[in-house]
């Protein structure tokens, strides 16, 4: 069984986020999510917020762990950036996580 | 990537923002760090395939730049740690984890299981990842 290891324990990724993007009532892209671990640092403030991933096991983890408050706003979709199953113009940020 | 990029683009309001974050290879350094002190045991090896990620990453934004599609506001770069409770969780994970974009040579591994055992109890290994964040705004393209 592979150790844990504590990322970022200092919060330093969701400060710099924050500083460079304002989320509120934006609709969010982030391309990249995988479980969801970036995604719950900044959900609360955007009104619409879409996750992207090709793997469905860590989609999977992401719908499990998403706060029943956050159920209506925050989507999961299994995709692949090359290929975005969204109509141009719909999303005010994207984020690439760990992705390019 | 740049297909990619172009896809991003398509969905973007016009005036939609791009932040583009991820680590870089950079030899990031190796630590034994307690409440009192922070001991630097050594660094990690960049292996080649983590350098051409970054590599092909840059170069797919450079693309998207000059496709007129984004423009570069504003970067920059801040560290992100890795935290183990033991040198020898930290080897496991990082061989594991890591494998094919990062190497830890065997004096870094000697030398952080050394600093650990003869620590502060509080001791912990940590990995000082380099990252990097840019903001990018949409263009007409």
């Amino acid at each position: 069984m592979t150790p844990q290891a504590r990322k970022d324990p200092e919060g330093n990724e969701t400060k710099h986020l924050h500083k460079f993007a304002d989320f509120a009532g934006k609709r969010i892209l982030e391309i990249g999510c995988g479980e969801g671990r970036l995604t719950w640092r900044y959900a609360s403030a955007p009104s619409l917020t879409v996750g992207l991933d090709p793997d469905r096991n860590a989609l999977r983890v992401a719908r499990l762990d998403r706060p029943s408050d956050l159920a209506n706003k925050v989507h999961f979709t299994n995709a692949h950036a090359e290929r975005i199953p969204f109509r141009k113009e719909t999303f005010d940020i994207a984020i690439l996580a760990w992705s390019l | 990537m740049v297909h990619a990029l172009g896809e991003i683009h398509r969905v973007l309001a016009p005036d939609g923002v791009l932040i583009d974050l991820r680590p870089l290879c950079d030899r990031w350094s190796v630590e034994v760090v307690s409440a009192r002190e922070t001991h630097v045991t050594g660094y990690v090896t960049d292996l080649p395939l983590g350098l051409e990620d970054d590599a092909a990453a840059n170069r797919a934004m450079a693309q998207a730049e000059a496709n007129g599609w984004f423009t570069r506001e504003k970067e920059t770069f801040f560290p992100l740690n890795y935290l183990w409770d033991t040198a020898s969780d930290m080897e496991k994970w990082i061989d594991k984890e890591w494998e094919n974009f990062i190497g830890l040579d065997e004096e870094t591994r000697r030398a952080t299981r050394s600093a650990w055992a003869l620590g502060d109890a509080d001791s912990r290994v940590r990995v000082r990842v380099k990252m990097l964040i840019t903001r990018w705004k949409k263009q007409q393209g």
